[in-house]
């Protein structure tokens, strides 16, 4: 299963929506997308548009092999707990999908790591999913140093 | 202690609750927007319109923070982002309530607008990557991420 996730910003993410939906006609796997204010309903693969609970979100990028997800921390920091390679597509200012390009910043960062790719041009998004076969493990370490230190700040 | 969680309710409240572990034995409640998702907060909540880039709005917040923090008292005041935290931090403030801001994970190289702000107003200022420390100045401090 592939899972697309676009998160709650208050902006559509047609591009993403409009091309995975064509992908997944092509694909022999189920793809499930979260489209939040995506004015465009996909036709070939299962949609919602906001969860209520966090929980069933974290239990769908469990089911998935890959995520493809727009490039805000939320949904990049719940994947990446979760360990699942993913392929991000940061939401871009010019197509009316961010205020700003912000989503660039972190996308730039975390292509380097094992399992994570990044995809500006969905025009490529079919070929990277092919690219990314069914055992890329992500390799990331978890610290979470900030946890502890709060934990001795407030705690104080 | 207890300790007021202010985040708006998407990615920086997604933040929050990977950080919340570090108030376990902490009286906290969350002052969050209204969405499908908050509405099922696990945690004492209270919940605001979404301010976005309504200045009227903003009014209307810090009026409903006034009233928040006067009912509950806390004694630090915490947020993750985003303006949520501007009426909330500028109150805890005025009314000298400790106040810690963090700057979102995904603020590699460029401040938020946010960020910008309370960078003058919270007690203690923290970011998520060194690279930051030079982006904002002397008072930033970085004592790991979320992740």
């Amino acid at each position: 299963m592939i899972f697309v996730t676009v998160g709650m910003h208050y902006q559509g993410f047609e591009r993403l929506i409009k091309m995975m939906d064509e992908i997944a006609l092509e694909l022999d796997e189920k793809v499930v997308m979260q489209i939040g204010h995506t004015k465009y309903e996909p036709i070939n693969a299962d949609w919602f548009r906001f969860i209520k609970k966090d929980e069933v979100i974290k239990d769908l990028i469990n089911k998935s092999r890959l995520i493809i997800a727009h490039g805000g921390a939320g949904t990049i920091l719940t994947i990446l707990l979760e360990r699942k390679p993913m392929i991000i597509v940061p939401r871009l200012k010019k197509f009316e999908e961010h205020f700003d390009d912000q989503q660039i910043e972190l996308a730039e960062v975390l292509v380097n790591f094992n399992g994570v790719s990044v995809i500006y041009d969905v025009d490529y998004l079919k070929e990277e999913i092919t690219r990314l076969g069914k055992n890329t493990n992500i390799h990331f370490e978890i610290r979470a140093d900030l946890i502890h230190y709060l934990r001795r700040t407030v705690g104080e | 202690m207890k300790i007021a969680l202010v985040c708006s309710h998407g990615g920086h409240l997604t933040e929050m609750l990977r950080l919340i572990e570090a108030f376990e034995g902490q009286d906290v409640f969350f002052v969050t927007y209204i969405s499908p998702r908050t509405e099922h907060l696990s945690y004492r909540n209270y919940l605001i319109k979404n301010i976005g880039t309504n200045p009227f709005r903003m009014m209307v917040c810090l009026f409903k923070t006034i009233s928040i923090f006067g009912n509950e008292k806390p004694d630090c005041v915490l947020s993750t982002g985003s303006e949520i935290a501007i009426p909330a931090m500028l109150l805890a403030k005025v009314i000298g309530i400790r106040t810690i801001f963090i700057e979102s994970w995904c603020r590699i190289s460029t401040k938020s607008f946010t960020g910008r702000i309370l960078y003058y107003i919270a007690d203690e200022f923290l970011v998520q990557w060194p690279q930051m420390l030079k982006v904002y100045g002397k008072k930033a401090r970085f004592e790991g991420a979320v992740i």
